[in-house]
């Protein structure tokens, strides 16, 4: 047993972090909080028998933390009403109901709160700058380009629609990313918003200090959003599905070209390098999987053709109608990333303009699909899908009948398991990342609150502010504009009165 | 109600139908039916216009097995075990072929963004809930020629399907249906009414359309050579080794119009001057490809001996016209006269709404052009089904043939007639008097006299 001294007057210092967490940390130990943090040795509180003066830990290293007494919700197994779980170098070092506390180990008591597996965002643009908005498509980000607030918002910087190779990692804000720990999301599938190929995502853990710190998986995947765009090709649906499927034909042409000229390059011409195209090699190659944005039923059957043509892995994300088709997803496997963004800013995609009726039937059907899905017994994860507000679209698809605990399923483990990592993340289990969210209450509860979050290890305690729990603050709010800003002006050739 | 026209039996085996196939928007795609192994189905006491060889028999029995027609004519023995539908006073002909529709797509019509765009394809988009299949269906239609928008000079490749509603798109379309592609000529592929904004895209003039046609084909034989040398460098290279050669980018814009060139994809233009028609033979006869269908060609009469000569077929509209400068010079005889001068001639909607009435449209034929009741009623069936090269499946009721038909309760050329059943593969997809059971609140007065 180590015994040391040290000083009372020096402020402890849980997670090496900020200032700011330093006060709400001396505000946390008053007593009557929920979360009463207890510092001592270890030894202290288990050895039996041998009573020793609590000592405030010096023993206790910054990343090693004892949860003792909550109720953990392993998603994988079994529930133990009061258990331990202890964390040592951002993983899962052992959890159970009897579980010997080491002598290093930060305790934190955890009477009265539940934990969960962090909270993971499987679809989304978080941390992403905020979207251009409509009308200012040609002066990219100038001037006067406000978001809804009237703040003026930054200007994204202006991209390709057609950009496979683009990363997301690039353009990641640290600061905005690490916001969602406040409702307990711990990780996030980071997705470029805007085109039609937005280029490969990110699978980020809301820790570190800049964006490579945070990388889970870099890249995690490429996309396709099965949109269209304005003025240019491709204009239309067909024309998207035409433009992804010659992109890998053309991706196939290039492996092969350079290919044979690493075979043998003597007397050969040198191959051209062309970042789109070495874009796709992952995906041709099986290694990365071609996330398709699918907001109507029938995209899911243009990913799967997709698929089955090109011989690719595919995953369906957004999937607003993917209730529709239960036994088609069911049978393929084909994962999804279901959105919670249940009324997506749209297109005016006709001269005849909006049919409300219809968008409200949709939203509405949109909202209860998640419900539907769980109904049907398809497995599915949840992403925020660039919502304003990840929890308020969460607590819309549980008030449309999702049970919590299908919730919480599809916002862990089965997350995971769509994006391909749930032998690191998605559960509390010994050796996956130290991901955990305490909440007093029961979890994704409308009135629960998130005490804290340990991502990779390090805690992190939320504002005690309860409407961002509800996930109305504005500060979020960033609709973002259509895509396509005015009528498509294609599209009424040929019919309506003139052939 | 339509009364006494189904026995019992079958009332029930069509409410069982319907309820399955043609009940809404709601109703949940559940592939093709297959007709197969159940009991056969008989129609009975009907007049039956074939469009086929056996022309019109009265009081015909059609006997369906499989999907197929298994026997048609007079005195024709029903077999046992077979659902009789009693169509006394009936009259039944071939599905309703539509060769112009724009119906069940999703999202555009039109890649407008480039002047040839043979490589998106309809069969990509279809929306299988598209309500306008099941109004379709209601206007006796079974089959579609559903075409890409004609913004482009070459557009995207067509999709034939068959309005089996409630089936998921790729149970719509029409196996074996040859592939298509559509073509536009003169104001529309111009831009000439267009509301785009900024830069306009090339062509702007006729000229400049012949210029992007010949331009393109020009490429596709370029493609088509590039493709051979490799095989051939391939089959010296003995199949592999160090210099086995690296087969050249499969580019499926030049790829479909190489396959134009080969004969393998049917080309339905949009056209309505005379000028343009012939204009586009000479570039196909010269880079080589055979124009199939001349669509809308509101001015064919002028040239009906010219697209005979190259063996294009025409499908047309009666009388619809002059809602651009283009559609001015159209005459109601158009049909007629193409007919006479030996153009394979069809009659289309490019309409979701005028395809529930093509029946109509082909009346109008005998009456304006003193076409015959029966070349009338091969313009919407067996005519279109050639020009799509599907009529050794569909397109007159023959032995052999698939089941697609429709019941009228009048001669489909009267004023009075109205479809009361339509069947495709031997499947009930639309039945009036279902529909209006279902439409009706249960126990609603329904009035008796006056329906039919």
């Amino acid at each position: 047993m180590q015994r040391e001294e040290i000083d009372m007057s020096t402020p402890l210092d849980p997670e090496g972090s900020t200032r700011q967490t330093d006060a709400r940390w001396r505000r946390e130990r008053k007593p009557g909080l929920a979360a009463t943090v207890a510092m001592c040795t270890a030894a202290a509180t288990i050895a039996g028998g041998i009573v020793f003066e609590p000592v405030p830990a010096r023993a206790a290293k910054a990343d090693v933390f004892a949860l003792v007494g909550g109720r953990v919700v392993t998603v994988s197994g079994n529930t133990i009403e009061s258990g331990v779980i202890i964390l040592r170098d951002g993983v899962i070092e052992a959890i159970g109901a009897k579980v010997t506390v080491p002598v290093d180990a930060r305790v934190i008591d955890a009477k009265g709160l539940t934990l969960t597996p962090g909270l993971i965002d499987a679809f989304g643009g978080l941390g992403l700058p905020a979207p251009r908005r409509a009308g200012s498509a040609t002066a990219a980000g100038g001037v006067g380009d406000t978001n809804p607030t009237g703040v003026p918002a930054t200007p994204a910087p202006p991209t390709s629609p057609l950009s496979p190779h683009a990363m997301a990692l690039d353009k990641i804000r640290i600061a905005e990313a690490l916001k969602a720990r406040d409702v307990g999301v711990t990780t996030a599938l980071v997705v470029g918003r805007d085109g039609v190929l937005p280029g490969k995502s990110v699978l980020i853990n809301l820790a570190g200090k800049k964006p490579e710190d945070m990388v889970l998986r870099q890249p995690a995947a490429q996309h396709l959003h099965l949109t269209t765009i304005s003025r240019q090709y491709p204009s239309s649906l067909m024309g998207t599905v035409a433009y992804a499927r010659q992109s890998l034909y053309s991706a196939i042409r290039y492996r092969d070209e350079w290919a044979a000229y690493e075979r043998a390059p003597a007397g050969k011409k040198r191959p051209r390098f062309d970042p789109a195209l070495a874009a796709w090699q992952d995906v041709l190659s099986g290694k990365e999987m071609l996330i398709v944005t699918a907001t109507r039923e029938n995209d899911i059957r243009r990913a799967l053709a997709l698929a089955d043509e090109l011989k690719i892995r595919v995953a369906v994300a957004g999937a607003a109608r993917a209730f529709r088709v239960a036994d088609l997803v069911k049978a393929r496997k084909l994962p999804l990333l279901v959105s919670v963004s249940f009324d997506p800013p749209r297109a005016v995609t006709s001269a005849a303009g909006r049919d409300e009726e219809k968008e409200k039937r949709e939203i509405e059907e949109a909202e209860k699909n998640p419900a539907a899905l769980d109904k049907a017994g398809v497995v599915f994860a949840l992403g925020s899908g660039f919502a304003p507000s990840f929890m308020a679209g969460i607590r819309k698809a549980i008030d449309a009948g999702l049970p919590r605990g299908a919730a919480l399923r599809a916002l862990t483990l089965e997350a995971a398991r769509a994006l391909g990592v749930s032998d690191r993340t998605g559960s509390l289990e010994v050796g996956k990342l130290a991901n955990v969210v305490a909440w007093a209450g029961d979890p994704l509860e409308k009135k629960s609150k998130v005490k804290m979050v340990f991502v990779d290890g390090q805690l992190y305690e939320p504002p005690d502010r309860p409407d961002r729990l509800d996930g109305d603050d504005k500060d979020d709010e960033e609709k973002p504009a259509p895509t396509e800003d005015d009528v498509d002006v294609y599209d009424d050739a040929d019919r309506g009165g003139r052939p | 109600m339509t009364g006494g026209a189904v026995t019992g039996r079958a009332a029930r085996l069509l409410a069982t139908a319907i309820g399955i196939a043609a009940a809404s928007g709601a109703s949940r795609p559940t592939g093709a039916r297959a007709a197969a192994g159940k009991p056969a189905l008989a129609i009975v006491g009907a007049t039956v216009l074939t469009a086929g060889p056996q022309g019109t028999v009265a009081g015909g029995t059609i006997v369906i097995r499989d999907g197929k027609v298994a026997a048609l004519g007079k005195g024709v023995a029903v077999p046992p075990g077979a659902v009789v539908i009693n169509a006394a006073g009936r009259t039944v002909m071939p599905g309703i072929i539509d060769c112009h529709s724009h119906t069940a797509v999703e999202s555009g019509i039109n890649e407008g963004s480039d002047s040839v765009t043979a490589e998106v394809r309809i069969a990509d988009v279809i929306d299988h809930r598209d309500v306008d299949i099941y109004r379709q269906l209601a206007g006796g239609v079974t089959t579609i020629n559903v075409l890409h928008g004609s913004a482009n000079v070459i557009g995207g490749q067509n999709a034939v399907i068959k309005l089996r509603w409630g089936s998921s798109p790729r149970d719509l379309v029409f196996q074996g249906a040859p592939r298509g592609i559509k073509m536009a000529l003169g104001e529309n592929p111009k831009r000439a009414n267009a509301r785009a904004t900024g830069a306009p895209r090339y062509p702007g003039t006729r000229m400049g359309v012949e210029a992007t046609l010949r331009g393109a084909f020009q490429e596709a034989q370029q493609y088509r050579r590039e493709w051979q040398d490799y095989e051939k460098k391939l089959a010296a290279a003995g199949g592999g080794g160090k210099d086995k050669p690296v087969a050249p980018r499969r580019d499926l814009r030049l790829e479909t119009l190489r396959d134009v060139l080969d004969g393998k994809v049917l080309v339905h233009a949009h056209a309505y001057r005379a000028d343009e028609i012939l204009m586009l033979i000479q570039v196909a006869e010269e880079v080589g490809f055979k124009v199939r269908t001349f669509q809308h060609v509101l001015e064919g009469y002028k040239v009906a001996s010219e697209i005979a000569r190259h063996g294009a077929g025409a499908s047309t509209f009666s009388d619809w016209w002059a809602y651009k400068i283009e559609a001015q010079d159209a005459i109601p005889y158009n049909a007629a006269v193409m007919a006479a001068r030996g153009v394979l001639v069809s009659l289309n909607s490019d309409s979701d709404e005028l395809a529930r009435r093509l029946y109509w449209e082909a009346a109008k034929v005998i009456r304006y052009g003193g076409v015959s009741e029966a070349d009338a009623l091969k313009m919407i069936t067996l005519n279109p089904a050639r020009q799509l090269g599907i009529d050794k499946r569909v397109g007159s009721l023959e032995v052999g043939k698939d089941a697609d038909l429709v019941i009228f309760n009048a001669h489909p050329f009267s004023p009075d007639a109205r479809v009361e059943t339509t069947l495709i593969d031997g499947i009930v997809y639309f039945d009036r008097a279902a529909d209006l059971a279902k439409r009706m609140p249960a126990g609603a007065p329904v009035a008796t006299g006056g329906m039919r």
